[in-house]
C-alpha cells in the first residue's frame, strides 16, 4: 500500500494534535474537560456544552462497523488504484463515530457489527491516515 | 387557500445537452413561466434565484442581477440567489412567501438553470465528492456522495431485514414513473427490479441506476399572492403548509442517519399548519435523491410499519394505481439529477399534478400533494403541502 496517492486531510489547528497523534501511531479522542463528553470530529468548541477547555484521550483502538460498504466506481482520481476500497463507519469503544477504511485480511467479506482495530498505514508518502483491520474477539 | 400560490410554471426536459446554453434555458424558462401564469412580465416585482452547485460564473450572475436586466423586467425591487442545495427551491418558495405577506411583492419569479454536461466529467467528479463531504474527516477515505449513502442503505438493510432485491424495487417504480414523463432524461426507458440489480455495481449495494445521473435542465415558478392569484388566474396551486428539520451537516455525525425524524418532524409540521392529517394526502412527492428516502419517508409518516418501506414499494404500492403514489416525478434517480434543480423539477411536477396536466403520470383526483426536498447530503428535510 506504500504506492498510495491518497488527497491529504485538510488540517485546521483544532484537528492538527489529532493529525500529529496519527503520525506518532496513536489515536487521540477530543474530549470536553467541562461535560466530560467525547467528540467527533475535533472542533474549536464543544458542541454539546461551547466549553473551549477541550484536551484529548488516547483511544484503545478497537471499535465496531456500524455500515460498509465497497466502492468499485465514482472516485476521485487519487483512488482509482486502490478501488475497489472497502469505506467504512466504525464506532469507536470512546463511543464516537468515524469514517475509515478497513483494509487487511479479510476486508473484502468485512460486515456490520465486526470487530476492528486501528492501523496506521502510509497514505500518500510519509503522511499516515488511521485505517482498521479485522480482529478476532 | 393558502396566503400564495404558484400561478405559473414552465420547465425544460431534464437531457444531457452541452449544446444547450444556461441563457437559452433561462429563456425559454422564465418566458415559459410569465406566460403559462398568463400575466404581464412587468407585474413581476421580484426575483429569487436557485442558486445553480458546481457554476460558479452562473452564480455571481444570478446573485448580481443579470437575469431581471437581460429580460427587461421594469417594476422588480429585489433580486437575491437561495443556496441550500437540493432544497434551495423549498428556501426559495418560503422567502417569496416572506417578501409577498410583508407586503413587498404580489408576484415573485424563482428560476433556476443548470447545465452540467459541458462541465469536465473529472471537474464534476471532484466537486461533487467534495462539495457534501467533509473534507477532512470523509473525504481522505474514499467516501463519494454515493458512498455515504450506501452506508446508509447498508444499514437500513441490517436493521430492517430488507434485501437488495426489495431496495431495488423502489428504484424500479421510480423509473416506471420516469419511463412515462417526457421530461425525464430516462423517458421510454423503464428498469426492471431485475434490470436494477444486473447494473453496475457503485458502492455496495447500490447499482448506477440506484445513483444519480447529473444532467441539464431548468424550470421556473411565478408565486403571487392570494389577492393577486384570485383575481389574475384560473388554476392557483396554494400552498398550505410547511415544515423543516435540519438533520446535521456530516453523515457521519448524524444522529438520524436514515432521515425518519426529519421527515417526521417536518411533514408533521406542515400537516398541523394545513390542518390535514396524512390519509388527506393523494400525493407524496419525496426528493432523498436515493432510494431509501423513499422507504423512510413512508415508515416516518405512518404510510407503512417501521422497517417495512423498502417492502413497501416491492409491493407496488407507490406505483401510479398504487394505493400511496409516491415521488411521481421518479426522483433524481428517474429523473437525472439537475443540480440544486431537481427540487425546482418537483416542484413543476407538483403544479402538473394538480392542475391535471400530468399526462401519462396524473393521478386521477389529485387535490392534495406533500412534497420534501433535502439538501447537501441530506442536511434537512423541508415539506411543503399544495393544494387546489
Ligand atoms: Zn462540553
Amino acid at each position: 500500500m506504500s504506492d498510495m496517492k491518497r488527497p491529504l486531510p485538510a488540517i485546521s489547528p483544532e484537528s492538527k494534535p489529532f493529525w500529529d497523534a496519527v503520525q506518532q501511531d496513536k489515536l487521540l479522542v477530543q474530549h470536553c474537560n467541562s461535560c466530560d463528553t467525547n467528540i467527533f470530529y475535533p472542533r474549536r468548541i464543544c458542541p454539546e456544552c461551547w466549553s473551549k477547555d477541550l484536551g484529548w484521550v488516547e483511544a484503545k483502538g478497537t471499535g465496531t462497523i456500524y455500515s460498509i460498504t465497497t466502492t468499485y466506481l465514482g472516485t476521485t482520481s487519487e483512488f482509482t488504484k486502490e478501488l475497489p476500497i472497502h469505506v467504512a463507519y466504525i464506532d469507536l469503544d470512546e463511543g464516537i463515530r468515524m469514517a475509515s477504511n478497513v483494509v487487511g485480511v479479510g476486508a473484502e467479506s468485512a460486515k456490520i457489527g465486526d470487530r476492528v482495530e486501528v492501523e496506521f498505514v502510509k497514505a500518500n508518502g510519509d503522511f499516515k491516515l488511521p485505517l482498521f483491520h479485522l480482529i478476532e474477539e | 387557500m393558502g396566503k400564495i400560490a404558484i400561478i405559473g410554471y414552465h420547465e425544460v426536459p431534464t437531457q444531457i445537452n452541452p449544446e444547450r446554453t444556461r441563457w437559452d434555458i433561462a429563456e425559454e424558462v422564465i418566458i415559459g413561466a410569465v406566460k403559462n401564469a398568463g400575466i404581464d412580465k412587468d407585474d413581476v416585482q421580484g426575483f429569487i434565484n436557485v442558486a445553480p452547485q458546481a457554476q460558479p460564473d452562473l452564480i455571481s450572475q444570478t446573485a448580481f442581477g443579470l437575469l431581471p436586466e437581460h429580460f427587461g423586467f421594469k417594476n422588480v425591487k429585489d433580486n437575491v440567489i437561495c443556496n441550500a442545495g437540493g432544497a434551495s427551491t423549498t428556501n426559495c418558495v418560503r422567502m417569496a412567501e416572506q417578501w409577498i405577506t410583508s407586503g413587498m411583492c404580489e408576484v415573485v419569479l424563482v428560476p433556476h438553470i443548470t447545465v452540467q454536461s459541458d462541465i469536465p466529467a473529472e471537474d464534476l467528479i471532484t466537486f461533487f465528492a467534495k462539495a457534501p463531504m467533509h473534507q477532512e474527516w470523509e473525504f481522505p477515505f474514499g467516501m463519494t456522495f454515493n458512498g455515504a449513502m450506501a452506508l446508509i442503505t447498508q444499514r437500513y438493510m441490517h436493521e430492517t431485514n430488507s434485501t437488495e432485491e426489495e431496495v431495488a424495487s423502489i428504484t424500479h417504480a421510480l423509473r416506471d414513473w420516469g419511463a412515462r414523463d417526457p421530461y425525464s432524461l430516462f423517458h421510454n426507458k423503464p428498469k426492471s427490479t431485475e434490470d436494477v440489480m444486473g447494473a453496475r455495481m457503485i458502492s455496495t449495494p447500490l447499482k448506477s441506476v440506484e445513483c444519480n445521473m447529473l444532467a441539464d435542465g431548468g424550470g421556473c415558478l411565478v408565486i403571487a399572492s392570494e389577492e393577486y392569484a384570485k383575481k389574475h388566474c384560473k388554476n392557483p396551486v396554494w400552498k398550505l403548509g410547511h415544515g423543516s428539520d435540519f438533520l446535521g451537516g456530516t453523515p457521519i455525525v448524524r444522529e438520524d442517519i436514515f432521515w425518519r425524524e426529519g421527515y417526521r418532524k417536518s411533514c408533521g409540521e406542515a400537516l398541523a399548519q394545513a390542518n390535514l392529517s396524512v390519509e388527506d394526502i393523494d400525493i407524496h412527492e419525496i426528493y432523498g435523491a436515493y432510494p431509501f428516502t423513499q422507504a423512510s419517508y413512508l415508515e416516518a409518516n405512518g404510510i407503512c410499519e417501521p422497517g417495512e418501506g423498502a417492502r413497501y414499494h416491492a409491493a407496488g404500492h407507490t406505483k401510479l394505481g398504487g394505493k400511496t403514489p409516491c415521488t411521481t416525478i421518479g426522483d433524481a434517480t428517474g429523473r437525472g439529477h439537475t443540480g440544486s434543480g431537481v427540487s425546482m423539477a418537483f416542484y413543476c411536477q407538483v403544479a402538473r399534478q394538480l392542475r391535471g396536466e400530468a399526462g401519462e403520470n396524473q393521478v386521477e383526483g389529485a387535490e392534495k400533494v406533500m412534497m420534501v426536498t433535502s439538501g447537501g447530503s441530506g442536511m434537512n428535510t423541508l415539506a411543503t403541502i399544495w393544494g387546489k
